[in-house]
């Protein structure tokens, strides 16, 4: 039987962002939040684990007040309850700050017999909380993950490192962080959402975490975002036969020594 | 020694660390310690100009496990500012390392500077649509993807080497370590790339794709839905911000849209080519050359055209 915690992200659909050309600036004004895609699979792991094996999963996230609305969507997902680190602060928060915070909820969290993670986000990409977060609740962690075996009080855990395949077995509790490929996230049904809505949550309020606010000053501090802007020839065939275009193209390419 | 301190388990990443190393400690005035793994490459570092190299032993061969013990080594040391190199077990070892000194860390910067005693770094964010300038405090961490710079030659003033026999406890135990059996060559390393999407309509079609590959002397790579959803070609085979990332001189994307994730992985790139019937997809402004058309078309064309004007 396991008692999984899951940690998500709530964060902004990076596909509705929009760019101002001529600033620079990013417009968000469109882009509604959702949980992390990589988080996903990260919650349909835990489900699938719990469905298998027995147990339950708790899914934790730490954010701002919104991330209330982002509970009955993990509960859709499979977890059984929800807990959530309610920080008016957390848009300033480095991974330092989030990995306190998340460890300060987990010690709130009662026992587990893992804790799952995406292996990096959507928006970020860090790839450091779930480590951090080892480090802070002295226990191991094992990174890409693309298959995880319970046998009895042992867990193997397969990594994928560049060409190389890890089997790793752990016994006591540990953080995994998985890649996409290991479990395709469900599409929640009807019956799931419904139930989702009854599934206990728990806020816990930054401060009421004890922590020092040492703690919870970030590190790291945002000077400035841009968009990104490549500036590429766009030279554009159109017209012409596929041989022209093409004999055109390697003139081009043998112009610029690329060929 | 404080300073500017590099690792990696690489020992080539290791060596083009060296690089900004060098160049903020001569901003800050101040000297280049290094974290190394193996004896021979730590001479090579010494030889590049990095004053203490501190080289790290032990019977461990999970190279994960050292971060405590880069950990203590920094702290012993003092180090202001630490770059590590940015491959998945530097990435860990930094994010463990950095939690255990209470340090910020920034990972895949793609520039780094000093200004009054903070680090201010760049990255991307957002599967690569903005970038990202920040400032950290002391000690601060920064990963460097591999590739991002030149190594050095060597210099006359050489460093000292200091062997040091430790014990790096991993708590878990590796029971099996298999190389995947490498399906052609590392598409990172390559400096020309073919990248299908799926526009390419057919598995059959892989035939005219390897022939203008072998034409451009390429190799061939993809979007993450034609390793995860088609299962045409290895995992290690996709582009993007969650698969390889390219730097080589041509990169040809035919049939791709062109979506952000994936441009992150192509987008330093010397020469980008696109081929794609809907001339409004972001590949065509992430391109120098696009071609408005069907691949089944322009493909067997290209193909052609490269071979006259090798012959
Ligand atoms: C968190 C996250 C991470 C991701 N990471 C990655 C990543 O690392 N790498 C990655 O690749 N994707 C990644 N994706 C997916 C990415 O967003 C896109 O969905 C994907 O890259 C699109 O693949 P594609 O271009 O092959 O397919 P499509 O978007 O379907 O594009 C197919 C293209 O083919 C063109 N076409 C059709 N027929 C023809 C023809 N006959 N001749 C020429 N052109 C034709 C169409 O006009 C179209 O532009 C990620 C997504 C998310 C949400």
């Amino acid at each position: 039987m396991q008692n999984i915690l899951v940690c998500y992200k709530w964060i902004l659909n990076e596909q509705e962002i929009k760019i101002d050309p001529n600033t620079l600036s990013l417009d968000t004004s469109r882009a509604k939040k959702r949980i992390s895609e990589y988080d996903k699979n990260a919650i349909e792991l835990a489900a699938q684990i719990v469905e298998a094996q027995g147990g339950s999963s708790i899914a934790i996230s730490y954010g701002g007040a919104d991330v209330k609305q982002s509970l009955k969507d993990a509960l859709a997902r499979g977890p059984e309850r929800a807990i959530w680190v309610n920080d008016p602060n957390s848009d300033k928060a480095d991974a330092y700050v989030t990995a306190n915070a998340l460890a300060a909820a987990v010690r709130q969290a009662g026992d587990y017999s893992m804790i799952l993670c995406a292996d990096t986000s959507a928006d970020a990409s860090n790839q450091q909380v779930p480590l951090r977060l080892a480090v802070l609740l002295g226990i191991p962690a094992i990174t890409c993950v693309i298959k995880l075996d319970v046998e009895g009080e042992k867990v193997i855990a397969t990594r994928r490192v560049g060409d190389t395949t890890e089997k790793i077995s752990v016994e006591g509790p540990a953080v995994f962080t998985v890649l996409p490929e290991i479990a395709q996230p469900r599409f929640p049904t009807v019956k799931q959402v419904l139930a989702a809505g009854r599934k206990p949550q728990l806020e816990l309020k930054v401060d009421d975490l004890g922590l020092e606010s040492e703690k919870l000053t970030p590190k790291r501090t945002l000077r400035e975002i841009k968009g990104y802007t490549m500036s590429r020839k766009n030279i554009v065939y159109k017209e012409g036969t596929p041989a022209e275009i093409a004999a055109q193209l390697v003139n081009n390419l043998i112009k610029e020594g690329v060929i | 020694m404080a300073g500017i301190w590099i690792y990696s388990e690489d020992i080539i990443l290791a060596k083009e660390l060296v690089t900004p190393a060098k160049e903020l400690a001569k901003q800050a005035g101040q000297k280049v310690g290094a974290i190394a793994l193996d004896a021979e490459g730590a001479k090579e570092l010494a030889a590049l100009g990095v004053t203490k190299v501190i080289v790290l032993q032990s019977s461990s061969s999970w190279v994960e496990a050292y971060e405590q013990v880069v950990a203590d080594v920094l702290q012993e040391e003092g180090a202001d500012i630490v770059l590590i190199g940015g491959t998945i077990r530097g990435k860990y070892t930094a994010a463990k390392a950095a939690a255990r000194l209470d340090a910020g860390l920034l990972t895949d910067a793609v520039k780094v500077m000093l200004e009054n005693n903070k680090l201010i770094a760049e990255r991307f964010v957002y599967g690569g649509l903005a970038v990202t300038t920040e400032e950290l405090s002391f000690p601060a961490f920064v990963t460097i993807p591999p590739r991002s710079y030149e190594i050095m030659t060597a210099e006359s003033e050489q460093g000292e080497v200091i062997v040091k026999e430790v014990t790096a406890e991993p708590g878990i135990t590796v029971v099996d370590v298999i190389k995947t059996q490498q399906q052609g060559v590392d598409i990172s390393k390559a400096d020309r790339v073919i990248g299908i999407g799926r526009g390419v309509e057919k598995l059959e079609d892989l035939t005219m794709i390897q022939a203008l590959a072998d034409a451009a002397g390429a190799e061939v790579g993809c979007t993450r839905p034609i390793c995860e959803e088609l299962k045409w070609m290895p995992i290690d085979r996709y582009i993007g911000i969650s698969g390889q990332v390219i730097k080589g001189s041509l990169y040809i994307a035919v049939g791709t849209s062109g979506q952000i994730q994936h441009v992150a992985g192509i987008r330093d790139s010397k020469v980008i080519v696109a081929i794609n019937t809907n001339e409004k997809e972001p590949i065509f402004t992430a391109s120098d050359y696009g071609i408005v058309g069907d691949y089944a078309d322009i493909v067997p064309a290209l193909t052609e055209a490269l071979q006259n004007a090798k012959a």
